[in-house]
């Protein structure tokens, strides 16, 4: 048991320890100061601008961003409709893998240029490697970087900063952060055993002579970028769970830094962006104050494991079902918390197979989308939530509230209040539509609680850009490939929207100089506040659904119903 | 504005009563049959009523969200 | 030295409670509760997002009373009864909204009745190009018509006087009983305003307002709240408060699908008590009543605000501006030393000082006059054979110019410097030390001179008045700077500066100063506020964000400020700083407590209607029963808000702190108590209900 406390404390370690660095790293790429790869990359990106028609790269206003954000990736996402739509005609298909019906390519498209990458099909068997690397592995890398280039025009509007060229960050957020670290990270994976290749199917005679076909693909790098880039559509269907994306405990260790190591330092770069670590820091502390606990919760959980399974073994085991030995109960939960909570969806365990209290926390995380957040627009969250605390709580120093120095006033509450509606929006009026509509019943495999948390879930993991499945759901139908393609809409695109304007907004804003009589928001009360804000704005709408799900699940079991 | 509110009052409201009233005739029958609710059909046409008063409630709101300085 | 400003009478701070009219709050609450009921009209509550979705709520669950089966056969005990206590409460948590805010209405009503009292139509005569009187009904004059009025009269519109000297009684706007100078000329006692009555002599008067235009009217007009709307502030909290019951609305209206497939079904009444629970009924019910009492509060100080914004605007400020005179000190600085130079002997400045100070109707001159007379100077000349000069912002000086062609001045030590040398006289070496040594004790010193030779210096004195420091040390903790304006030399105004304790200083400044050190503050982007009566400070009055006007200053300075002092007393810019902060920090505990409540609503009403799922553990609070539970959450959420009424109309009391004490302060009292209170008061309704059996 403590080795697997360890291996949870180890990778935390890991992910702080690596904070300032990135994020200092990331604050230097954006503030357009010299990196070590100026040199190799700054020809590359003048080319790749110069191609795209931009010979100097001019400051946008709000409105320009977003028409940039929209277009781009409007023609990004017909390029990879047309791609995947017309696979069985195409080149790379080794396995001469078949088409796809149009509703699945839809949602697949809008799954990965959401940067959700919820999959309802099994990567080895319905993609090609053409499909796999040059649609979806493209927008892996470009749907992470739209995420990170609004996250910094967020902080940048923020701060009184001109917002920036999208073009010119979607570029640097691929060619210095994204590019060079996958490159890196592809490379120990492949020394640890992942594979990289373009041979088809491997056909293997098995020791009783039986024919076995072993799947395998240029996987390493599509690993990497899945978890760099919070993408986490895999390779395989059964994601990093298989041998072949998530090998040992060395893979586990790299993919799970990976994983969290983007987001994390984010909140280090909008520090450096506010010239404010504390604030930075205090941040982060709101973030852990959510992660550890559900970390935490879900391990301890898993290692009671399941108490009727133990009634009849007679002793405690932990709850192994839907788990891979080598990875065991701790590095599962770990993973289950730390792919929810930084929206990257990826998963090395069955979600469906958590105990009540990981299905819980999974869909805390997922509903909140600030532990950490998505790449990009999670760190940007999290300063929404502090705009509404300070907005909710300020009036009480006695003056109309500031932040960073600059008014909160009607048009700021509309676009932070806009995000805040999205989301229960986006998952409950579909999951109710869907329960009421009783051909849809018939796909969920465990009736009742938890086939409520399924559909729910569903939902959730669409609007939140995360992607993971509650794997007993079956999603492959036009229903829920259309329906869930909406909310994946809905959440990503809106909410990117509301936060350009704001940013936008607020950089037009005089700034208020700091007096005794300003909020300071820097402090340990009022970051004690924010946490209570966050609890009661983003947790407090989704508590019925809980309730209902997770936790009359857990009730049931213990009772023994 | 206050012209505006009140003309809808005396004029459009009437109108938008009734057009909801014929709506929750025309679609209770249908929600009966999609979903698998064992209602007769009066209450079916209540919750349907009902629901388009939710329905309606929710679109004001955008309004006031959108719009505050109306109201 | 600026004797405009010397014109002003210092007066004690008001305290706030002190009204300056009576005004009657005999049947207030009577009123207020017919008018809970008649605000019950849909189309007065589409304008409250939050409560119009309770009507609708309170709408539903009566028909469910009627018919509980209308939508689905009930399954609730009682059905007919709980849907119809639920019906009950929802009403009068609609009532308690409407009756919060009809006090609030009622308290300014009561103030704008007892300001029309003032009001009448009356018979005014009208003077015709010609010269001719003809008697014209108050009703029909016109701007640019000239009247004239008697003693006796009341004065029936706005206007300057053109003619004549007479005392008015203000005391029907201002409380003051004291009877005002009034006559043609001088800036401030030239104004008159309609309503206010003549007790002697004649003037005539040109009117500046239109009927229904003049200042009475629009003060009725803005006590009323007849033009009252949503400050910046409100609106945006509007948008929050819509958000969040939106929000709820969705969450509740899914859950009757999401309810029944978990097999735990919710009956619609419950749905609704549970949606009232939830959305922010507190804050939505008695946000206007904020609102309202804030500038109610402000007009019990006396001041007359044009809008809720600018009340609002008093929180934010960051600079005030305000002139020494009046203010800081004393209104009037009284001659304390002669000090002569040159030789002279200290009888010679008497005498010249006095002379200099013959038409000097300033308590300074007058002062003057008085310690001359008292060193053995006498009035030699003959006032009918010379002629005042008047004290002037340019000249800086005033003096006399007698019979024999010699003229005698006093002002500014630099100003009368300039005049000596303009005549070619010598300036005495030894006047510039006299001069500091005056500067230095915080006084403030006057140059005499006849023609071009300089008799000596007059050393005035400042007295600060008392306690200002301390005010001004709770300003600075408030992270607001203090700036002094005044027309003293550097060494004056920075001992005095000193003393006082404000931060910064502008000595010999002009009146057009004013406007661009609000300028500067503004670019900084502070938020300026500052008192001014002059038509001179009008420009500067329309700059500021808060500009206050004294009732005794000129129309132009009235009608550019946002907010008049009916008792002409700058010192109270202070005070109304912190009625604008309280108003906010009001506003914001109410917000904060509304909705932190939130939480234990929702433990005590989801762990009740699920019990059915098996969650019944999570009665943390153990309530009786189901039914038990969602009543004594609604009626919380509606006892509540007449629970806090008294709060919203007083405001929560203000402390001058730092922003940060006063969070950990607020947070403590709203935040934590707004989650404590709750559970237990729920847990003892319940208790309560439960032994009288309603469920």
């Amino acid at each position: 048991m403590l080795q697997g406390w360890i291996q949870i404390a180890l990778i935390l370690v890991t992910v702080i320890i690596l904070t300032p660095l990135l994020g200092k790293y990331i604050a230097r790429v954006f503030l357009h100061e010299t990196t070590f790869l100026d040199p190799i990359f700054g020809p590359i990106d003048r080319a790749i601008m110069r191609t795209i028609g931009i010979h100097e790269a001019e400051g946008m206003s709000g409105w320009q961003y977003v028409q940039a954000v929209l277009i781009s990736n409007i023609v990004m996402g017909i390029a990879v409709f047309s791609i995947l739509f017309l696979q069985p005609i195409l080149p790379f298909n080794p396995n001469q893998v078949g088409g796809l019906t149009w509703d699945l390519v839809l949602h697949t498209t809008i799954s990965f240029l959401t940067n959700t990458d919820q999959q309802h099909y099994s990567g080895e068997t319905t993609l090609s490697y053409g499909s796999q690397v040059f649609a979806l592995g493209f927008l892996m890398f470009t749907s992470a970087a739209t995420g990170l280039a609004v996250g910094i025009a967020f902080i940048r509007g923020l701060t009184g900063r001109s917002l920036g060229n999208f073009y010119q960050d979607l570029t640097q957020s691929i060619t210095r952060i994204l590019l060079p670290i996958s490159f890196v990270g592809t490379l120990l994976l492949i020394a640890s055993g992942i594979p990289e290749t373009w041979a088809g199917t491997a056909q293997v005679t098995t020791l009783e002579g039986a024919t076995q076909a072993i799947a395998r693909g240029p996987v390493a790098h599509f690993e990497m970028i899945k978890q760099l880039g919070e993408n986490g559509g895999g390779f395989f269907g059964i994601n990093s769970a298989h041998p072949f994306e998530n090998s040992n405990g060395l893979t586990n260790f790299i993919e799970t830094v990976a994983m969290v190591a983007i987001p994390s330092s984010l909140i280090y770069t909008y520090g450096i962006f506010m010239g404010n670590l504390r604030q930075a820091w205090l941040v982060y502390g709101i973030v852990l104050a959510f992660f550890i606990p559900l970390v935490v919760m879900t391990a301890w959980g898993e290692f009671q494991g399941n108490g009727q399974v133990n009634t009849l073994l007679g002793s405690m085991a932990p709850n192994l079902e839907g788990k891979e030995i080598r990875f065991g109960w701790s590095l599962s939960s770990l993973w289950a918390i730390a792919t929810t909570a930084t929206m990257c969806g990826a998963v090395n365990a069955m979600h469906d197979s958590l105990m009540p209290i990981g299905g819980f926390s999974t869909l805390l995380n997922m509903f909140l989308q600030i532990v950490w957040g998505g790449q990009g627009t999670g760190t940007a969250y999290l300063f929404i939530f502090l705009i509404l605390a300070v907005f909710l709580t300020g009036l009480m120093v006695g003056r109309t509230p500031e932040f960073l120095g600059r008014k909160i006033e009607k048009a700021e509450v509309v676009l932070a209040s806009v995000i805040l509606l999205i989301h229960p929006i986006a998952i409950l009026i579909p999951t109710a539509i869907t329960l009421l509509l009783p051909e849809n019943l018939t796909g969920i495999s465990n009736p009742g609680f938890h086939g409520l948390s399924q559909v729910v879930y569903e939902y959730t993991s669409a609007a939140a850009n995360n992607g993971s499945g509650f794997q007993g759901l079956g999603n492959g139908t036009i229903w829920w490939n259309l329906t869930t393609s909406v909310a994946m809409l809905l959440g990503r695109y809106v909410p990117i929207v509301a936060l350009i304007l704001l940013a936008d907004g607020m950089q037009r804003k005089q700034p208020v100089p700091m007096t005794d009589g300003t909020l300071r928001t820097d402090t340990g009360l009022f970051t004690g506040v924010t946490g209570v804000v966050i609890l009661i704005l983003g947790v407090l709408t989704f508590l019925p659904v809980l309730a209902l799900g997770p936790i009359a699940e857990a009730f049931q079991l213990s009772s023994g119903l | 504005m206050q012209e505006t509110l009140s003309r809808f009052w005396q004029k459009r409201l009437p109108k938008a009563l009734l057009l909801s009233l014929l709506m929750a005739v025309t679609i209770a029958p249908t929600v009966q049959a999609a979903t698998g609710i064992s209602l007769d059909r009066g209450q079916t046409f209540a919750i349907v009523l009902l629901g388009m008063t939710t329905l309606a409630l929710s679109i004001y709101l955008f309004v006031v969200i959108f719009q505050p300085e109306r109201f | 030295m600026n004797s405009q400003l010397t014109n002003l009478q210092s007066k004690p701070p008001r305290s706030p409670d002190r009204k300056g009219r009576q005004v009657s709050t005999k049947g207030l609450y009577q009123r207020a509760v017919k008018q809970a009921f008649l605000k019950l009209d849909p189309r007065v509550q589409l304008r409250n997002p939050v409560m119009f979705l309770v009507w609708i709520g309170t709408i539903v669950t009566a028909l469910v009373t009627i018919n509980p089966n209308l939508f689905g056969n009930a399954t609730d005990k009682n059905p007919m009864v709980f849907n119809g206590l639920i019906t009950l409460i929802l009403l009068f948590t609609l009532l308690f909204a409407n009756f919060a805010e009809a006090v609030a209405e009622g308290r300014g009503k009561a103030q704008a009745d007892s300001l029309r009292a003032t009001k009448s139509d009356s018979i005014a005569r009208k003077l015709s190009p010609d010269g001719s009187i003809q008697d014209v009904s108050s009703t029909e004059l016109r701007k640019g018509d000239l009247i004239k009025v008697i003693a006796g009269d009341v004065i029936p519109a706005d206007g300057e006087v053109t003619q004549g000297l007479a005392s008015v009684d203000e005391s029907a706007i201002t409380g003051e009983s004291a009877p005002v100078l009034k006559q043609p000329g001088t800036d401030i006692a030239s104004s008159v305003t309609g309503g206010t009555r003549i007790l002697s002599d004649e003037l005539v008067i040109r009117v500046t307002a239109d009927p229904g235009k003049g200042f009475i009217d629009r003060m009725i007009a803005l006590v009323e709240g007849a033009e009252r709307s949503k400050t910046p502030n409100e609106i945006a909290l509007t948008v929050l408060l819509a958000v969040l019951t939106q929000v709820f609305l969705i969450v509740i209206a899914t859950m009757l699908p999401i309810a029944q497939y978990a097999k735990a079904p919710v009956s619609i009444a419950v749905l609704i008590a549970l949606l009232v629970a939830l959305i922010p009924t507190t804050i939505g019910g008695l946000l206007s009543a904020i609102g309202i009492a804030g500038m109610d509060r402000v007009a019990q100080f006396n001041v007359i605000a044009t809008s809720g914004r600018a009340v609002e605007a008093c929180g934010d400020i960051s600079t005030l501006i305000l002139d020494k005179t009046g203010t800081i000190t004393l209104g009037n600085r009284l001659a304390e030393e002669f000090i002569p130079v040159n030789g002279h002997s200290l009888k010679e400045l008497a005498q010249v000082a006095l002379n200099a100070s013959i038409f000097d109707e300033t308590p300074e001159g007058k002062s003057i006059v008085i310690l001359a007379e008292k060193l053995g100077a006498s009035l030699t000349v003959d006032r009918s054979t010379a002629t005042g000069i008047e004290f002037s912002a340019r000249t800086r000086m005033s003096g006399t110019d007698l019979p024999n062609n010699i003229e005698v001045r006093k002002g500014a030590v630099d100003a009368v410097k300039g005049f000596v040398r303009s005549r070619s006289g010598q300036i005495p070496d030894e006047l510039d030390a006299k001069y500091e040594s005056v500067s230095r004790l915080g006084g403030t010193p006057l140059a005499v001179c006849q023609d071009n030779d300089i008799y000596g210096v007059i050393y005035l004195k400042d007295i600060i008045k008392p306690g200002i420091k301390e005010r001004f040390g709770q300003l600075r903790r408030m992270g607001i700077r203090t700036v002094m304006l005044t027309g003293d030399n550097r060494i004056t105004a920075s001992v005095i500066a000193a003393e006082a304790g404000v931060d910064d200083f502008v000595a010999e400044a002009t009146p057009e100063d004013k406007i661009e050190v609000i300028r500067a503050e503004q670019a900084k982007g502070k938020l300026v506020a500052m008192t001014g009566d002059g038509t001179n400070d009008a420009p500067a009055l329309a700059q500021a964000n808060v500009g206050v006007a004294m009732n005794s200053g000129t129309q132009a300075a009235k009608e550019a400020a946002n907010m008049v002092d009916l008792d002409s007393d700058p010192t109270k810019l202070i005070d109304i700083v912190t009625i604008g902060k309280q108003l906010l920090i009001t506003r914001g505990a109410l917000t904060t407590f509304s909705i932190a409540n939130d939480i234990a609503k929702y433990f005590a009403i989801i762990p009740a209607i699920f019990a059915g799922a098996g969650i019944g553990q999570l009665n943390v609070m153990g309530l009786a029963s189901m039914q038990s539970a969602v009543l004594s959450a609604l009626i919380y959420n509606a006892l509540i808000i007449p629970a806090l009424i008294p709060l919203a109309l007083k405001g929560v009391k203000f402390r001058p702190l730092t922003a940060n004490q006063l969070l950990s302060r607020n947070i403590l009292v709203y935040g934590l108590g707004g989650i404590i209170a709750p559970f237990i008061a729920i847990k003892i309704i319940d208790i309560a209900v439960t032994a009288v059996g309603l469920a």
